[in-house]
């Protein structure tokens, strides 16, 4: 158990480290000079080419790409995410308050999407193969086809628009969370419905739980010690799976209903070639996405003992 | 002459071969006679080169045993044909990756010594039976004249008769074509009838090497004489007068 | 089979003949007959700036669908290129290939692709790699696994002894039983690739106008959205529809692959 714990974390790290070189390899190709964008991440906007000429001494840009990769990971690594090369603030704040406004919305469309699909899997699993089940596996492989930039249109053009019920651009006030959490949760129902209902079905079905059923161990004791179980890697594979989904939709919803957070934050930050703040976000995406892919790997080793070794 | 020189092989945590030396003439027969997970396959692997022994040496003429261009008979003749190919594609492989042309005399005489009609290589594997299919591997292993081939277990998925009948052509083209054949078998019979050499294989380890006729006179150890009056027991091996 | 071969068929069609089955030049402006209702001439209406919606949306096929077909196929022979390797190849090739592959999986691939194709500038060419370069991975796991399963079958040690080539033994001994799988995975790179491309151009980072693409014509209706509602309809039904026609390929072609049983 240690010794495999040590391996994920090393994994991880190792992936890290990937990602890092990846995006450092994405700045130094990307179009413009790499030191006017790092001097612009470090000063003010005013620049001339004294500063921008030191920046370029400094980290080590004529020395060659790895040089500069050591020192531009250096601050990354104590999470110093620097300056904006816009605006010149520090990033940390904004980025907060980016995640200040993204996390309601997230766990919104997490929720209304978890309610959904789970009500939606179990009626569909009360007889499978019915006209209940084949309708629901129907809505959510045409759920799983709809963009969500054009479901929160239509979502728009229906509550907003049409009936004027929901107000749609901004976050001005609670209620203009109902709709973004809306376009999140269906989506979310859509890509997960199938997943928890095959889920159902194989804890259900497994060939040693008729046998215990006809030694006349109470139903309850069945779902709790068998069943259960069984259903539960299911359901962490699912929020790994989710939470990627949840990332991806948060950008587009956001940029739909014209609402701030991390979605917009990092759209805005690429148009204005905001360098900074685009590694702050990738670099915490990335910290974010596997700290939790490493919590799931704990967990599935601690559900089920089988897993582990050399897992693809 | 094919020489293994006191060869390691780990397999995981374990030593699947301890110090294993061997040594076969070119033209001659050695058997290799164990139960299951004894090594067997490992030391073929080994041999082959599909294995590298943490010590020793594995080598023909004082080259690596790949540089000879060895041939292996398997012991499930279906499993060494590609499904997804024709078999005339899969007997010719050799010939095409040596670029070399191909040789039509000698594909005449081989197939007629194994009996098979050459209109077969136009099917699939799945349409021939097990033992066509097992000499048409031996076909496809004789294609280039091998000096060395290995046989591992090349009976024991046929029946009876076609065992009998597979046997019979193995020797006979050896007879013809003078490879030296390493045969691994649990059959001591047919290692008796068929081996100039035997050697006893047990947990990774070399029992004893015997000649077929010291094999059913004097075995020193408890497991060689156990594994003689079993054969004995079964009919494979006539008792010593 | 057929089927499926019918409809992904169908889809490169019209990604191909689209822009000739268009009654009208997408990009002609025409501001009189601005945000014209549907008519006998312009059958789903045109746009604020007068260009008719019909031809844009067939004209857009060739971005939308054609760009797919070509991001989904370079991913393809990429992953496979890179699970047969990690599978063929020794311990450390294989250990280099999936800790690339995790990394690359290590983030959201839409979010990932936003900030490749903003970061290298707008453009076509920024596009297709931004999503070819984030749209390989599940390629590779899955040919690295079957890979790894055909490792040791006979044929492929009988192969290796005959001293074939790596390139003619991952043609002949490995390609044919990866293929049925791989096309299943691609189905959903497809899809995948049509959404990714119409994301892109909803954000302003794909295909920039006045080429008419179904992401960016959407961008454009959302402008509009009060006053030509309809107009944001059509380029997310065609989004919609390609989408669904591919999945229900992919489905056909997972059944099928399923009944013809287990190889790997």
């Amino acid at each position: 158990m240690i010794t495999s714990l040590i391996g994920l974390i090393l994994r991880a790290a190792v992936v890290l480290a990937g990602t890092a070189l990846i995006t450092f390899t994405l700045l130094w190709n990307a179009p413009g000079d790499p030191a006017q964008a790092i001097a612009m991440a470090r000063f003010d906007a005013l620049l001339t080419q004294d500063i921008i000429n030191q920046v370029r001494e400094e980290a080590g840009l004529d020395a060659g790409f790895w040089t500069a990769f050591i020192t531009w990971v250096g601050p990354l690594l104590t999470l110093d995410f620097g300056q904006s090369s816009v605006t010149g603030r520090d990033v940390w704040p904004d980025l907060l308050t980016a995640i200040g406004y993204v996390t309601p919305l997230a766990v919104g469309g997490l929720a209304i999407g978890l309610a959904l699909s789970f009500s939606l899997a179990i009626v569909a699993t009360r007889r499978p193969g019915g006209l209940l089940d084949r309708f629901a596996i129907a809505v959510a492989s045409l759920g799983t086809a709809i963009p969500a930039y054009w479901l929160g249109l239509l979502l728009i053009l229906l509550f907003a628009v049409h009936l004027a019920w929901l107000p749609a651009m901004g976050a001005r006030t609670p209620s203009h969370i109902i709709l973004p959490a809306l376009t999140l949760g269906l989506g979310v129902a859509a890509s997960l419905t199938r997943i928890i209902r095959s889920g159902i079905l194989e804890a259900r079905d497994q060939p040693f739980l008729s046998a215990i059923r006809r030694r006349g161990v109470s139903p309850k004791d069945i779902s709790r010690d068998h069943i259960a179980p069984h259903a539960a890697i299911p359901v962490v594979t699912v929020f790994g799976l989710e939470l990627a989904f949840l990332l991806e939709g948060v950008v587009m919803v956001e940029v739909i209903f014209g609402r701030p957070g991390l979605g917009t934050f990092l759209v805005n930050a690429i148009e204005a070639r905001d360098f900074p703040q685009v590694q702050a976000v990738v670099v915490l995406t990335a910290l974010i996405f596997v700290t939790v892919n490493l919590i799931i790997d704990v967990i599935y080793r601690i559900i089920d003992p089988r897993i582990g070794g050399r897992n693809a | 002459m094919l020489k293994v020189d006191r060869v390691w092989v780990r397999r995981g945590s374990r030593f699947a071969l301890e110090n294993i030396s061997l040594s076969l003439p070119p033209g001659k027969t050695l058997a290799i006679v164990g139960e299951s997970g004894a090594g067997k396959s490992t030391l073929i692997a080994t041999i082959l080169g599909l294995l590298k022994p943490r010590k020793g040496d594995v080598t023909w003429a004082d080259h690596s045993v790949r540089a000879c261009g060895p041939a292996l008979v398997m012991q499930e003749p279906r499993a060494a044909f590609n499904p997804a190919l024709s078999l005339r594609r899969s007997v010719m492989e050799p010939i095409v990756a040596r670029n070399e042309v191909v040789p039509h005399e000698r594909i005449r005489r081989l197939s007629d010594s194994l009996e098979l009609s050459l209109d077969i290589l136009d099917r699939c594997p799945g349409e021939i039976s097990i033992g066509q299919a097992q000499r048409l591997a031996i076909l496809r292993a004789l294609m280039t004249a091998p000096p060395l081939v290995l046989l591992d277990e090349p009976l024991s998925a046929l029946d009876a008769a076609t065992q009998k009948r597979t046997a019979r052509l193995i020797s006979d083209l050896q007879r013809e074509e003078r490879f030296a054949a390493m045969v691994v078998t649990h059959d001591l019979g047919y290692a008796v009838a068929h081996a100039d050499e035997i050697a006893v294989i047990k947990s990774g380890r070399i029992e004893e090497v015997f000649t077929p006729q010291t094999f059913a006179m004097e075995p020193k150890s408890a497991y060689c004489r156990s594994l003689r009056d079993a054969a004995i027991a079964l009919g494979a091996l006539e008792e010593p007068v | 089979m057929r089927s499926v071969a019918a409809i992904v068929g169908a889809l490169l069609f019209l990604a191909v003949a689209g822009p000739l089955l268009a009654p009208h030049d997408p990009t002609a402006i025409n501001i009189p007959g601005r945000l014209s209702p549907p008519t006998s001439e312009y059958l789903l209406g045109t746009d604020i700036l007068g260009r008719d919606i019909l031809s844009r949306l067939l004209y857009g096929a060739r971005w939308s669908l054609g760009l797919a077909f070509l991001i989904s196929l370079i991913g393809l022979c990429a992953g496979t290129l890179i699970g047969l390797l990690a599978a063929l190849g020794g311990k450390l090739t294989d250990w280099a290939a999936m800790r690339a592959t995790d990394t690359f999986l290590a983030f959201p691939d839409l979010v990932a692709a936003v900030v490749i194709a903003g970061l290298l500038g707008s453009g076509t060419w920024s596009l297709i790699f931004a999503l070819s370069v984030t749209g390989w991975m599940r390629y590779a796991r899955v040919a690295r696994g079957i890979g790894l399963s055909l490792r040791t079958r006979g044929y492929v040690i009988q192969a290796k002894l005959a001293g074939l080539n790596h390139w003619s033994v991952a043609r002949w001994h490995y390609l044919p039983w990866l293929l049925p799988t791989l096309t299943v995975v691609w189905t959903g790179m497809f899809a995948r690739a049509i959404l990714g491309i119409s994301a892109l151009g909803f954000l302003g980072f794909g295909v920039q106008p006045p080429m008419p693409e179904w992401g960016t014509m959407l961008l454009d209706a959302r402008i509009h959205l009060r006053s030509t509602p309809l107009q944001m309809i059509w380029p997310g039904l065609a989004v919609v529809i390609s989408v669904l026609v591919i999945n229900l390929a992919g489905d056909i072609l997972r059944d099928t692959v399923a009944t013809e049983g287990d190889h790997a």
